[in-house]
C-alpha cells in the first residue's frame, strides 16, 4: 500500500474559514490579560518562584554530579594509580557520601518543585479564567434583549465555555511557561559560556538551526491540522445530517448513494490526516536528529578539550546535561507557540464581547426612583410606537390605561403586536415614540430591578430552570418563606403537582423543566408569579393544548392571580376575556376595537371573528 | 479484550505496511543504543588516544547513525500511525453503513448524539490504543531489554539499582492514571454543566430579566464555575504528582549511578565512558516506560469503546426482506389496513389502535386530526418504517412479505420536517431520481410544484446551494422542493406528511391538482393540519387519539357535528381575518 503524503489542496467546500484561524502575537491582548490577572499577582509571584527554584535545582544537579566525579572519584582513581596500597577507602566513601547527600537533597527539592510547577501554574491559570468567566457571564446577562436578538445563543455559550477555557493557555503557556522558557534559554546559554566558552560557541551557533526546524514544522503542522479539523467537521456534519434525515434516505432507498458520499468525505479527511502524520513523523526525528548533531559536535570539541586537559570529565558531563536543559524548551517552542496562537484567537473573541456596551442604560441612574411603599400599579401607554427593526413598525400610536386593580386583556391574531406590549412594559425595549408611565412616572425613571420585583410575570415560554422546585418558585426573592409558598401553591392549584413529586418542594427540575408536563409547568409558572405577591401582573396565556381537567385548574389559578391586581393579559381563553375589565383588539400594530366582551360581540367587527377563531373549541366542549 | 482483539483484525487488512512499520521499530531502537555506545566508547578512548583524529571520524559516524535512526523513526510513525488512520476510516464507514441500514425504531430509541459519539470518540479511542499504542508498546519492548541488557553487561549491580526507580515510576504512573482519568472526567462534566447553565440562562433571558434574576443566575453560574475550578486544580495536582513521580524517579537513578558507579570506577574496571552510557541509557528507557504506563491507563476506556462499537455493529435489524420476498413488477397503489395498532418502543400508550380502512388505486386520501392524534405514525407504516400489529397490504400482499425494494421504490415520500441536504437544489432533487436530473427535467419538476419563478431567481439557478451555507429557503419553498424530489421518480404512490402547511392556499390548490393529474391514476395519501389541503380529497380519515373518529368526504364531515366541523369553522374565520 502506498500512503499519500502530499499536501492536499484546500477546496472550497472544505469551508476551512469556519475553523478559527490562529492569531499572531498581539501585545494589546496581553495587556488586557494582565489587567484581568492583577488580583492574582500573588499566585503569579508563586508561579515564578517555583519556576525559578526548579531551574536553580536543575542547574545544581549536574553541578553536584560534576563535583563528585571531579572530586572524590577522580582523586581516588589517581591515588590508586599512583600507589594502590595507599588508597584510603574511608575518606573516599566519606567524600562520596557528602556529594550523594547533597544530590539527594537536590533531587528531593526537584520532586517537590516539579509537583508545584504543574499544580500551581494550572491553579494560577484557572484562577484568572474562573474570574473572567463569571465577569463575562455577568456582562452578557446585563445586556438588553436587542443585544441578544442579534447574537445566536450557541455562540454566546461558546464564549463563556470553550473560548474562556482556551484562553487559560494564554496564562499557563504564555505568561508562565513560555516567558520562563526564554529566561531559561538565556541563562543556560550564559552558564554554558562561563563553563567553557569554546564548547558554548559551538552549541549556540547551532541553536538557530534547532529553532528554525522547530518553527518550520509547526507552521506546516498548524495549517495541516486546521484542514483536518475542517474536514472532520464536514464529515461529522454530514453524519448528523444523514441521521436527522434517515427516514428520507430509507424511503428513497438511497443508502448506497449516501454511503458513497460519506466515503468521499472520509477519504478527504484521511488525506488531510495523512499530511499531518507525515509532518509529525518528519518533525519529531528531525528535531531529535538536530539535537543529536549538536551533541556530536559537543563530543567532538569536548573530546579535544579533554585530550588537551583543558576540560575534566565532570565538566564534560555537566556541560552535556546543560545542553539538554537548553535544547528541551527549544524543541517544544513550536508546539507552545501554536497553543498560544489559538489562545490569542479565543482571547480576541472573549474581549470582543466584554467590550460591547449595553444599548439601553439599564443600570438605575443616580436619580432613579425607589419603588414607593404604596405602589398602585397604574399603567398608561401614551401614543406608543415601536419597531424591532428600523422602518418596520410593529406598534403604532398605541394608547391605553390599566387603572389600579383592573384587568386589561389583549386579543389579536399572530403578529398583531401583542407580545410587543409586554416587552415594552417590561422595558426589554424602549418605545421609538411616545411613553409608558407607571403610577404617573415615566418607565425610564424607575429603578428597573426594583420595579420588576413588583411585577408578577407569566410568559408563554413557561421557562423552568435546572434546580429544585423551590428554587424555581422563589427565584432568589428574599421575602418568600415556606408559608408564602404554600399559599401561592394553593392559590395556583399547583399543590398536587408538587405533592406528586418525590421530594416535594425540593424535587429536582431538569433543564427547561423537561420532566414536567406542559400543564404542570404552566401551573408552576403561575405559582411563581403569585409567590412574589405582585402588584402588577403580566400574563401571556399559553396556547399549548392541555387536557380539560388541567385546563380547569389553570383557569382557577389565573383567577386567583388576576383578582384585585392591575394586570395586562394576552388572552387566549374565553374565561379570561369574559372577566376582563377592558378588552383591546389589536390588528397589525394598532388598537382597532376596545370594550367589554358583550359590547364587542355586538359590534360584529374583528373581535367577533376572532372569537369564532380562538374560542370555537370552547363552544364545542361545553 | 475480546472486542479490542476483534477490532485489531481490521489492522491485518494492511499487514504489509503494518509489518514494515513494526520492523522499523527494533532497527530504530538499535541505532539509538548504538549512539550511546559510540559516545561512551569515545570517552574511554580519550584516555589512551594519541591524537584527536578519531573524534572527527566519530562525529561523522554518529551523524550517520543518527540519520539512520531518524529515518527509521520516521517510517515507523508514518506506516504504523498511517495504517491506524486507514483502519479508522474503514471502521467509520462500516458503522455509517450499519446506521443507514438500521430501522427507524432503532433511531427512535438511540439519541443521535450517542450514535455520533460512537462513530467519533469511540473510534478514536480504539485507534489510539491499537495504532500509536501498539507502536509505543513495541518501542518499549525493544528499547527496554536492549538498554537494560547493555547495562547488565556493563555493571550488573548498578543495572539492578537503576531498574528500581524505573519500576517505581511505572507503578506510580499506573496507580495514578485512574486518578488522572477521574479528575479529567470531572473537568469535562463541569465544563458541560457550565455550557448547560449558560445555554439555559441565555435562552431564558426574558424570564431572567423579567424577574430581575441576573444576579442570581450569575451566582449559580459562578458556583458551577467554582466547581470546575476545583476540579481543574485537582487535575492539576494529579498531573503535578505524575510529573513529580516521572522526573523524580529519573533524577534518583543518578544516585546509584553516582554511588555504585563511582565506587566501581575505583574498585573495578569501570570506565568514565561506562558511567556516561548509564546516564544516557536512563534517559532513553524513560519515555517508553511512561508510554506503557499511559497505555495501561487508557486501556479500560479503549475496551469500553470497543464494546460500544461492537454493540452497534451487532445491532439486529428486524425490518429486512423476508426469506422469500414477493416482488411486484407494477404497483397499482392499493393499500388495505385491517385492525392495525402500533405502539412506539418504550411508550406507555399506543400511538394507533385498531385502524381499518382502504386506499384504492388512484384515490386521494386525506388524513387529519389534532396534534398527536397519530397522523405521522400512520403514514410511517405505509413505508414500513416501523412494523405494526395487524395487517397492512399493498396490492393484496402483506408488507412483511413484500420485497422492501418493491415497496419503497413505489413510494414518493415527503417528510413533515421538510428535510433537505445542504447541497445544491439539483443534487437535492436528484436524490429522488436514479440519475442526475437534467435542466429540462428540473424545469418540468419546478413547474409541477409551482416554483419556476423562485428557482430562476436563485443566484446560481438549479445549482444553487441551499441550507446553512447557501440560500435559506422559506418553509413553503422547502416543502415544495421536497415534493419535487418525491415526484422525480414518478412514483405510483405519493405520501405527504403535512407537507403543504407553509404553502399559501392559492398555490396549494394548484399543487394538489398537479399531484393528482400529473401521475395518471397515482394514489396520493396526505395528512394535513389545514383542512383546505384535504378539502377535495376522495376520502378524509379523521383521527382522534390514535383511533378513527370518522371517515367521509369534506361535505359529509362538515355536515355532522365533530372535530372536523369546528376546526373547519375556525380555520375559515382565520382566513377571513387575515384578509382584513
Amino acid at each position: 500500500m502506498k500512503l499519500a503524503w502530499r499536501k492536499p489542496s484546500v477546496e472550497a467546500d472544505d469551508h476551512i474559514d469556519e475553523i478559527p484561524a490562529p492569531k499572531a502575537f498581539d501585545g494589546t491582548l496581553f495587556k488586557r490579560l494582565f489587567a484581568e490577572a492583577r488580583p492574582h499577582a500573588k499566585l503569579f509571584a508563586g508561579a515564578y518562584g517555583v519556576l525559578a527554584a526548579l531551574f536553580a535545582l536543575e542547574l545544581a544537579g549536574p553541578w553536584i554530579l560534576r563535583g563528585a566525579i571531579d572530586g572524590p572519584v577522580t582523586q581516588a582513581l589517581e591515588a590508586r594509580q599512583r600507589h594502590a596500597d595507599a588508597f584510603e577507602s574511608d575518606a573516599f566513601v566519606h567524600d562520596l557520601l557528602f556529594w550523594a547527600g547533597l544530590y539527594v537533597a537536590c533531587a528531593l527539592g526537584m520532586v517537590i518543585a516539579r509537583y508545584y510547577e504543574v499544580a500551581h501554574i494550572v491553579r494560577t491559570g484557572q484562577a484568572v479564567v474562573a474570574d473572567l468567566r463569571t465577569k463575562l457571564f455577568r456582562h452578557i446577562v446585563s445586556q438588553d434583549l436587542a443585544w441578544f436578538d442579534k447574537r445566536p445563543t450557541g455562540q454566546l455559550v461558546t464564549r463563556v465555555s470553550s473560548d474562556v477555557e482556551n484562553l487559560s493557555e494564554m496564562v499557563t503557556t504564555g505568561l508562565c511557561t513560555l516567558a520562563f522558557d526564554v529566561i531559561k534559554v538565556v541563562v543556560a546559554c550564559i552558564v554554558l559560556f562561563f563553563l567553557h566558552w569554546k564548547l558554548a560557541l559551538v552549541v549556540s551557533l547551532s541553536l538557530p538551526v534547532l529553532i528554525g526546524v522547530s518553527l518550520f514544522f509547526r507552521g506546516g503542522a498548524r495549517d495541516a491540522h486546521r484542514l483536518v479539523r475542517a474536514r472532520l467537521a464536514r464529515t461529522n456534519g454530514y453524519l448528523q445530517e444523514v441521521l436527522s434525515g434517515i427516514r428520507v434516505v430509507q424511503v428513497f432507498r438511497r443508502e448506497e448513494r449516501v454511503s458513497g458520499r460519506f466515503t468521499g468525505l472520509l477519504g478527504r479527511y484521511l488525506e488531510a490526516n495523512m499530511r499531518t502524520i507525515f509532518l509529525f513523523a518528519l518533525a519529531l526525528p528531525a528535531l531529535d536528529f538536530t539535537v543529536n548533531t549538536i551533541q556530536s559536535g559537543v563530543v567532538w570539541t569536548g573530546g579535544i578539550e579533554i585530550l588537551g586537559s583543558s576540560m575534566s570529565y565532570g565538566e564534560f558531563l555537566q556541560f552535556w546535561f546543560y545542553v539538554k536543559l537548553l535544547t528541551n524548551p527549544l524543541q517544544e517552542l513550536g508546539e507552545r507557540y501554536n497553543v498560544l496562537q489559538s489562545a490569542f484567537a479565543s482571547a480576541e473573541r472573549v474581549f470582543g464581547v466584554l467590550d460591547t456596551r449595553p444599548g439601553l442604560a439599564l443600570a438605575p441612574a443616580a436619580s432613579a426612583r425607589r419603588v414607593a411603599p404604596e405602589f398602585r400599579g397604574h399603567v398608561r401607554f401614551e401614543h406608543v410606537s415601536f419597531g424591532y427593526v428600523e422602518g418596520v413598525e410593529v406598534l403604532s400610536d398605541v394608547s391605553f390605561e390599566i387603572p389600579p386593580g383592573a384587568t386589561v386583556a389583549v386579543v389579536g391574531a399572530t403578529g398583531a403586536g401583542k407580545s410587543t406590549l409586554v416587552n415594552l412594559l417590561l422595558r426589554f425595549y424602549e418605545p421609538t415614540k411616545g411613553r409608558i408611565t407607571v403610577d404617573g412616572v415615566d418607565l425610564r425613571e424607575w429603578d428597573l430591578a426594583a420595579l420588576r420585583k413588583r411585577f408578577g410575570l407569566v410568559l408563554q415560554e413557561d421557562f423552568l430552570f435546572a434546580g429544585s422546585i423551590r428554587e424555581n418558585l422563589v427565584m432568589g426573592r428574599d421575602a418568600i418563606d415556606d408559608e408564602i409558598l404554600a399559599e401561592a401553591l394553593e392559590a395556583s392549584r399547583a399543590e398536587r403537582v408538587v405533592a406528586n413529586l418525590a421530594g416535594g418542594l425540593d424535587a429536582p427540575v431538569a433543564e427547561r423543566g423537561a420532566t414536567l408536563s406542559t400543564g404542570e409547568r404552566q401551573l408552576l409558572a403561575i405559582a411563581r408569579a403569585l409567590a412574589g405577591r405582585p402588584d402588577l401582573v403580566i400574563l401571556d396565556e399559553a396556547t399549548a393544548s392541555v387536557d380539560s381537567a388541567t385546563e380547569a385548574r389553570i383557569e382557577e389559578a389565573q383567577q386567583s392571580l388576576l383578582a384585585d391586581r392591575s394586570s395586562l393579559v394576552i388572552a387566549h381563553r374565553l374565561s379570561t376575556v369574559r372577566r376582563a375589565d377592558q378588552i383591546l383588539v389589536m390588528h397589525r400594530g394598532k388598537i382597532r376595537e376596545r370594550g367589554k366582551h358583550h359590547e364587542l360581540l355586538r359590534e360584529r367587527g374583528i373581535y367577533a371573528r376572532l372569537h369564532t377563531l380562538q374560542f370555537a373549541d370552547t363552544h364545542a366542549r361545553p | 479484550m475480546k472486542h479490542l482483539a476483534r477490532q485489531f483484525r481490521r489492522f491485518l487488512r494492511y499487514k504489509r505496511t503494518l509489518a514494515l512499520g513494526l520492523l522499523c521499530i527494533p532497527i530504530g531502537a538499535a541505532a539509538d543504543l548504538w549512539l550511546t555506545i559510540l559516545v561512551g566508547d569515545a570517552l574511554d578512548q580519550l584516555k589512551t588516544a594519541e591524537n584527536a583524529d578519531f573524534l572527527a571520524r566519530l562525529f561523522f559516524l554518529t551523524f550517520g547513525v543518527a540519520l539512520v535512526r531518524g529515518t527509521f523513526r520516521f517510517y515507523q510513525r508514518w506506516w504504523v500511525v498511517g495504517v491506524s488512520r486507514y483502519v479508522e476510516n474503514d471502521l467509520k464507514q462500516d458503522l455509517f453503513d450499519k446506521l443507514l441500514a438500521l430501522p427507524l425504531s432503532f433511531h427512535h430509541k438511540n439519541r443521535s448524539g450517542d450514535l455520533v459519539s460512537r462513530i467519533t470518540s469511540d473510534v478514536e479511542n480504539i485507534r489510539m490504543f491499537l495504532g500509536p499504542g501498539l507502536m509505543y508498546t513495541l518501542g518499549a519492548c525493544c528499547m527496554l531489554p536492549l538498554s537494560i541488557g547493555t547495562m547488565l553487561v556493563l555493571n550488573a549491580p548498578l543495572a539492578a539499582a537503576v531498574v528500581v526507580p524505573l519500576v517505581i515510576m511505572g507503578l506510580g504512573m499506573w496507580l495514578l492514571s485512574p486518578r488522572l482519568q477521574k479528575h479529567s472526567l470531572a473537568v469535562q462534566e463541569t465544563q458541560a454543566d457550565l455550557s448547560a447553565r449558560a445555554q439555559e440562562t441565555f435562552a431564558g433571558v426574558r424570564i431572567v430579566k423579567g424577574y430581575a434574576r441576573e444576579d442570581e443566575q450569575a451566582a449559580k453560574f459562578d458556583a458551577v464555575s467554582r466547581a470546575n475550578f476545583r476540579h481543574q486544580v485537582e487535575l492539576g495536582r494529579a498531573r503535578g504528582l505524575s510529573s513529580a513521580i516521572t522526573w523524580g524517579s529519573k533524577d534518583f537513578t543518578y544516585l546509584p549511578i553516582l554511588f555504585i558507579g563511582g565506587w566501581s570506577m575505583i574498585d573495578r574496571d569501570f570506565q568514565a565512558g561506562d558511567l556516561f552510557k548509564f546516564v544516557d541509557l536512563t534517559f532513553k528507557v524513560f519515555w517508553p516506560i511512561i508510554a506503557v504506563g499511559w497505555l495501561a491507563g487508557v486501556f479500560p476506556r479503549a475496551q469500553v469503546s470497543a464494546q460500544r462499537v461492537q454493540e452497534l455493529l451487532d445491532a439486529p435489524n428486524p425490518i429486512a426482506d423476508p426469506p422469500e420476498p414477493v416482488r411486484l413488477d407494477a404497483v397499482r397503489g392499493h393499500f388495505r389496513l385491517v385492525d392495525v395498532s402500533f405502539t412506539y418502543p418504550g411508550a406507555p400508550a399506543p400511538a394507533l389502535s385498531r385502524i381499518t380502512f382502504e386506499v384504492r388505486p388512484g384515490e386521494v386520501v386525506g388524513i387529519v386530526g389534532a396534534t398527536g392524534s397519530g397522523k405521522s405514525s400512520l403514514l410511517n407504516l405505509f413505508a414500513r418504517l416501523y412494523d405494526a400489529q395487524g395487517r397492512i397490504e399493498l396490492d393484496g400482499v402483506p408488507l412483511a412479505k413484500l420485497e422492501l425494494a418493491t415497496l419503497r421504490n413505489a413510494l414518493g415520500y415527503v417528510p413533515q420536517d421538510s428535510f433537505l441536504f445542504s447541497a445544491t437544489w439539483r443534487e437535492n432533487l436528484s436524490f429522488g431520481s436514479d440519475h442526475e436530473l437534467s435542466d429540462a427535467e428540473l424545469a418540468e419538476l419546478s413547474k409541477l410544484v409551482c416554483m419556476t419563478d423562485e428557482v430562476t431567481r436563485f443566484p446560481r439557478g438549479y445549482d444553487q446551494t441551499i441550507g446553512e451555507r447557501g440560500v435559506t429557503l422559506s418553509g413553503g419553498q422547502r416543502q415544495r422542493s421536497c415534493i419535487a424530489r418525491a415526484l422525480a421518480k414518478d412514483p405510483p404512490v405519493l405520501i405527504l406528511d403535512d407537507a403543504l402547511s407553509a404553502v399559501d392556499t392559492e398555490t396549494e390548490t394548484a399543487l394538489v391538482r398537479h399531484l393528482k393529474h400529473a401521475g395518471h391514476g397515482r394514489t396520493v395519501i396526505l395528512s394535513a393540519h389545514r383542512l383546505s389541503t384535504v378539502r377535495h380529497a376522495d376520502r378524509i380519515v379523521v383521527l382522534d387519539g390514535g383511533r378513527i373518529e370518522a371517515i367521509g368526504t369534506h361535505d359529509e364531515l362538515v355536515a355532522r357535528d365533530g372535530w372536523y366541523r369546528t376546526t373547519w369553522a375556525r380555520q375559515q374565520a382565520q382566513e377571513e381575518l387575515a384578509e382584513l
